[in-house]
C-alpha cells in the first residue's frame, strides 16, 4: 500500500458529493471551512493511479474516474481502439507526412527539392507526438506508445532516421503498442529505421557488424544479464548479414539481400541454425522472445515504468508468468502490472514529458506542440533525439537536479508567453470560483498535486506574492505557476 | 452539524525527498578542481593515441589505420604526431602537443574495467558508480568522494554535470545540480516579477535541498557575464566547448567548484567512422580543441586543475567490414593538470599481435581505471577513503600524479 505519510497526504472524500461525476460540477461550500473545487476530488491513491494511466489527469479524466472506479478504468483503457479519438485526430490532420510511405518520405526529404527541409517531417512527427499525449482520449495507449519508443529508441539524427523514424513509429510502434510482443519484435527487427539505426545494413558475410545484433539481445529482448555470450552475439549478427534496405526502387522498404547473407551453420543461444537465408533470424526471433529471460526483462521494465523505480519481485514473478503463458500479450501483462502494482505504487519523478504533458492536460491547455517541444530539449527529453540505444532514462535520479527549465516552462505557460500555446485560468475556475483567491489557490493546489495546500503554507505562499498594488490576478498566476514548479507537481 | 474532516498537504515537499543528512568522515582543505570528461560509447583510443610502432596495428587496420609519422608517401598532416617513438596522436589532435610538451598532459593506456560484457550501458553504470558488479553501492564514485569529504565548502555548486541530466557518477547524498548554460539560467521577467516569483519559489521549495540549491545557484550566476568571457583560445563552437568554457568561468568566479563532469557523446563508431577525417576525427578535433582551450585558458591555474578523461571500454583492434569497430575492451585515459608527470605515455602496453589479444580481439586492460582516479583523488583531492569510494578495491598506484 502506499503510506498515506509517505505520499500526498488522504485527501478526506468529502460526503456523498464526492459521488457527483463530471461535467458541471456544482460543490456547495459546506459548513464554510471546505475549499469550493470545481473537480472531482480524488484521494491520494486515485490521484496517484489516474497520474499512472495518463499523462496527467484531465477534469473529466478524474470524474470518469471516480464512476467507475480503478478496475473498470484500467478495462476501459485497455481496449483503447473502442475508445473514440475523432477530435484528437482531427488535431493531426495538417501533418500530412504521418501516412507517408517510406519512399514518399525520402522524395520530400530529397536533398535536391528545393525547398528541402530536413527538419519537417521528425518535426511534424515530434509535433503529432505531443498532440497525441496531449488531446488522444487513449491515454494508456499513448504510455505504451512512449514506453516501447524508449525501449525500442531509435535516434533521428543518424542517417535516414530522420524520416524512416516516421514509418517505424507508425508500423512498428502505434501498430503493436497493445499487441503482441512478438510481432513489436518482429517489426523492429523487420524496421528499416532499426536496421540503419543499428548499423545492420553494415552487417555482410565475412565481415560481420555486431552492433544490431548485440542490441536486440541486450536491449530489445533477454536483458544484459539475460544469460547469452559475446559468441552469441557474434553468431547472431551472422545470421544477421544481408538484412538491409532498398536503396533503388521501393527505397527506404526492408529487404534481404542474399548476396550478402553469411551461408554457414550458425548456433545461437544452443540453437543449431540450419543455412536458411532469412529465416534463420528469424528463427532466433522467435526463440527470443519466449525466452524467461525475456519475460522477466520486459516486466521489469513495465513496472519500472508504471509502478516503482524497484519494482517489487513478486510483481514481476507475476506478470513475467502472464507474459509466458500468453506468449506475451502486452494487454494481459499490463492487466496484471496496474491491478496488483498500483496499490504497491512508490513515487515517480517526472519525466520532462510528463511534467510538461501533466501541466498542459491539467490546465486544460491548448497547443500545436512546437515551441513546447523546444522546453523538453532544455530539459533534457526532445523527442526521437536520445542518441544511444537505450532509450531515455526511467529513474528518478535521473531527472531530478535540472529544475531551472522546469521552472522556466511553469512561469512562461502561465503567463501564455510559449508560442502556439494557451490556456483560460479563469475560464478553468469560473464554474465555482468564489472571488476569494484564497478559494481558488486551494481548488488549483487539489487540481495539480490532489489535495489543497496547508493552510498555512498557502497563506505564507499568497503572503509572499502579493505585495503593495499587485492585482489578485496576477497573484493567481504566479502562484499557480509556482504550485507547477513546486516538489510535489514534479512527483506523478 | 456534523463535524468534516479536510486533510491537506501539510507541505509542498513530499517526505520521500532526499534530505541532506550525512557526516563525512573526513576534514580536508579543499584540493584541486577535478573536470571529468567521459567519452560516451566507447571510444576508438587506438585511433587516439595511436601505437604506430606495432606492426599489427596496420595489419588490423588496414583501412582505418592511421599512417606513421614517418610515412613518407602520405601527407605530413595526415601522419600520427609521435610522442614517443612508440606512440603518437591523431593528426586531428594536434592542438594538445602544447600541453604534451610542457608536461601537463599524460596518457594512461590499455586501461580500463574488469567488465567484459562489451555492454555500453552495464559498462557505463558500473564505471560511473565505481564497483565491480550491480550490487554494490547506487551512488556514484563521485557522489561518494564529495559524501566523504567535509572541504567546509558547501557551496551548491561544489559539483556541477554540465548538460541536462547530472552524470551518474556524481549522484549520492550531496545534491547536484546539471547546469547545460549559465546565460539561460534565470527566470527571466521584470525584476518585481522576478522577486514574486523568486518568494514563491522559495516558499514552495522551504524544506527542499535541491529547490533552495537551484535558487542560490540562479542568484550566484546572476552575477556572472557568459557572453562577455574572453579566453586566450577559442574555445569549440560545440556542447563540449561551452561546458568546458563554463567550468573555466565557475572556477575563475570562485564559487566552491570542486567536481565538473562532462559528457561527450557519439563515440559508437561502428560504421564508417573515418581515419585521418570523417566523423570520429571529428570528435577527436572537438575534444583536443576543447582541451587545449582550456589549457590555455587556465594556465595560471593549472597547478589547482586536474581533468582527467574516460570510456566505457576500447574498441576491436582490427576494423570491421563498414570502416568502422566493434565493442572491445581495453581503453585509454588522459589526464592533465599541473601535478600530472605529464609528456609520458602510462601503463604497461600488452601488445597487439598474436595471443596478446583477449576475448574476440581486443586491447587487453593492465591497469584499472580505478587506480588512475584513486591516485588524484588520493594526492590531489585530499579524500583517502578510496576504499569507500572504490569499494572492495585495492588501488595501485601507477604514478601519474607527480
Amino acid at each position: 500500500m502506499l503510506s498515506r505519510r509517505d505520499f500526498l497526504k488522504l485527501f478526506t472524500v468529502i460526503t456523498a458529493s464526492a459521488a457527483l461525476s463530471s461535467c458541471a460540477p456544482v460543490y456547495r461550500r459546506l459548513a464554510g471551512n471546505l475549499p469550493t473545487i470545481p473537480w472531482t476530488p480524488l484521494n491520494a491513491n486515485d490521484f496517484l493511479a489516474l497520474n499512472r494511466l495518463t499523462f496527467g489527469p484531465r477534469v473529466e479524466e478524474r470524474a470518469r474516474f471516480a464512476e467507475i472506479g480503478l478496475q473498470a478504468y484500467i478495462e476501459e483503457q485497455l481496449a483503447f481502439d473502442s475508445i473514440d479519438d475523432f477530435s484528437c485526430n482531427l488535431q493531426l490532420s495538417t501533418f500530412n507526412t504521418l501516412d507517408m510511405a517510406a519512399n514518399e518520405l525520402e522524395a520530400i526529404s530529397n536533398q535536391l527539392f528545393e525547398n528541402y527541409d530536413r527538419e519537417k517531417v521528425p518535426n511534424e512527427l515530434r509535433q503529432a507526438t505531443i498532440l497525441r499525449q496531449l488531446y488522444s482520449k487513449r491515454q494508456l495507449y499513448e504510455l505504451m506508445v512512449e514506453f516501447w519508443s524508449d525501449h525500442f529508441n531509435i535516434f533521428v539524427e543518424k542517417g535516414s532516421c530522420f524520416y524512416l523514424k516516421t514509418v517505424d513509429d507508425r508500423e512498428v510502434i502505434r501498430r503493436n503498442a497493445m499487441g503482441s510482443f512478438r510481432d513489436l519484435v518482429w517489426a523492429s527487427a523487420h524496421s528499416p529505421a532499426m536496421l540503419i539505426y543499428l548499423d545492420n545494413q553494415a552487417n555482410e558475410k565475412s565481415h560481420p557488424n555486431e552492433n544490431y545484433a548485440r542490441e536486440l539481445m541486450e536491449l530489445h529482448t533477454l536483458g544484459v544479464y539475460g544469460g547469452y555470450t559475446q559468441q552469441d552475439v557474434m553468431e547472431l549478427a551472422r545470421c544477421l548479414t544481408g538484412w538491409n534496405v532498398k536503396e533503388h526502387f521501393w527505397l527506404g522498404d526492408f529487404v534481404f539481400k542474399e548476396d550478402l547473407h553469411d551461408t554457414g551453420v550458425k548456433n545461437v543461444l544452443g540453437l543449431t541454425i540450419q543455412p536458411s537465408g532469412q529465416k534463420e533470424a528469424e528463427q532466433v526471433i522467435e526463440r527470443l522472445v519466449e525466452h524467461p529471460s525475456t519475460a522477466r526483462f520486459i516486466t521489469t521494465k513495465l513496472a519500472r515504468r508504471f509502478i516503482a523505480d524497484d519494482p517489487p519481485p513478486e510483481l514481476v514473478a507475476k506478470a513475467a508468468q502472464t507474459f509466458l503463458q500468453t506468449n506475451g500479450d502486452i494487454k494481459s501483462v499490463l492487466r496484471v502490472i496496474l491491478l496488483d502494482g498500483l496499490p504497491l505504487a512508490r513515487p515517480k519523478y517526472k519525466r520532462p514529458a510528463n511534467f510538461v504533458l501533466s501541466a498542459l492536460r491539467m490546465l486544460n491547455a491548448e497547443t500545436n506542440g512546437a515551441a513546447v517541444h523546444e522546453h523538453l530539449l532544455r530539459m533534457g527529453q526532445a523527442y526521437f533525439n536520445w542518441p544511444t540505444p537505450d532509450g531515455y532514462p526511467d529513474h528518478n535520479e535521473a531527472w531530478q537536479g535540472n529544475l531551472m527549465p522546469r521552472w522556466q516552462f511553469a512561469f512562461e505557460l502561465i503567463r501564455n508567453e510559449i508560442k502556439g500555446t494557451k490556456h483560460n485560468l479563469r475560464d478553468l475556475l469560473d464554474a465555482s470560483s468564489t472571488g476569494v483567491l484564497h478559494d481558488d489557490v486551494d481548488a488549483l493546489a487539489s487540481l495539480l498535486l490532489g489535495a489543497p495546500l496547508e493552510r498555512i503554507t498557502r497563506d505564507e505562499l499568497i503572503d509572499s506574492v502579493t505585495l503593495a498594488g499587485v492585482a489578485e490576478e496576477e497573484a493567481l498566476q504566479i502562484i499557480t505557476a509556482s504550485l507547477i514548479a513546486s516538489p510535489a507537481f514534479q512527483w506523478r | 452539524m456534523e463535524k468534516i474532516m479536510v486533510t491537506t498537504l501539510t507541505q509542498t515537499l513530499p517526505t520521500w525527498m532526499p534530505r541532506l543528512a550525512f557526516a563525512p568522515q573526513n576534514t580536508a582543505p579543499r584540493g584541486d578542481t577535478l573536470v571529468v570528461i567521459f567519452l560516451r560509447g566507447a571510444a576508438d583510443v587506438l585511433n587516439m593515441v595511436v601505437p604506430h610502432g606495432e606492426e599489427s596495428y596496420y595489419r588490423l587496420r588496414p583501412s582505418l589505420g592511421i599512417p606513421r609519422p614517418d610515412d613518407g608517401r602520405k601527407k605530413k598532416e595526415d601522419r600520427v604526431i609521435d610522442l614517443d617513438g612508440f606512440f603518437g596522436f591523431h593528426p586531428v589532435m594536434h592542438s594538445l602537443v602544447d600541453a604534451w610538451q610542457e608536461k601537463q598532459l599524460a596518457v594512461i593506456h590499455a586501461c580500463g574495467a574488469p567488465d567484459e560484457s562489451r555492454s555500453h550501458f552495464k559498462a557505463m553504470e558500473l564505471m560511473e558508480r565505481g564497483v565491480d558488479d550491480e550490487r554494490g553501492p547506487a551512488s556514484g564514485w563521485i557522489g561518494r568522494h564529495l559524501a566523504t569529504l567535509n572541504t567546509g565548502n558547501s557551496s551548491p555548486l561544489r559539483a556541477v554535470g554540465m548538460g541536462t541530466r547530472p552524470q551518474r557518477s556524481l549522484s549520492g547524498s550531496v545534491p547536484v545540480s546539471a547546469l547545460r548554460s549559465i546565460a539561460d539560467f534565470h527566470l527571466g521577467g521584470d525584476p518585481r516579477a522576478l522577486q514574486q516569483m523568486r518568494a514563491a519559489l522559495s516558499t514552495v521549495y522551504q524544506n527542499d535541498v535541491m529547490g533552495q540549491e537551484t535558487l542560490s545557484i540562479m542568484d550566484t550566476l546572476q552575477e556572472l557575464d557568459p557572453t562577455g568571457y574572453q579566453s586566450p583560445l577559442n574555445y569549440p563552437d560545440s556542447e563540449f566547448g561551452l561546458a568546458l568554457k563554463q567550468t573555466a568561468m565557475l572556477i575563475k568566479a570562485e564559487v566552491g567548484l570542486e567536481v565538473s563532469a562532462i559528457d561527450v557523446g557519439g563515440w559508437d563508431t561502428h560504421f564508417a567512422q573515418g581515419s585521418v577525417t570523417g566523423l570520429m576525427p571529428t570528435l577527436m578535433k572537438d575534444l583536443a580543441d576543447g582541451l587545449a582551450a582550456f589549457h590555455a585558458d587556465m594556465h595560471g591555474q593549472m597547478k589547482n586543475l586536474t581533468v582527467v578523461t574516460m570510456s566505457e571500454f576500447g574498441r576491436r583492434a582490427s576494423e570491421n567490414g563498414s570502416l568502422g569497430t566493434d565493442h572491445g575492451h581495453g581503453s585509454m585515459m588522459m589526464v592533465m593538470g599541473g601535478n600530472v608527470d605529464g609528456g609520458k605515455v602510462h601503463g604497461e602496453w600488452p601488445g597487439l599481435g598474436e595471443g596478446q589479444l583477449m576475448g574476440p580481439g581486443d586491447l587487453a586492460v593492465t591497469t584499472d581505471y580505478r587506480d588512475v582516479l584513486s591516485e588524484i583523488l588520493m594526492k590531489r583531492l585530499n579524500n583517502p577513503a578510496t576504499n569507500e569510494i572504490f569499494p572492495e578495491y585495492q588501488p595501485k598506484m601507477p604514478n601519474v600524479i607527480l
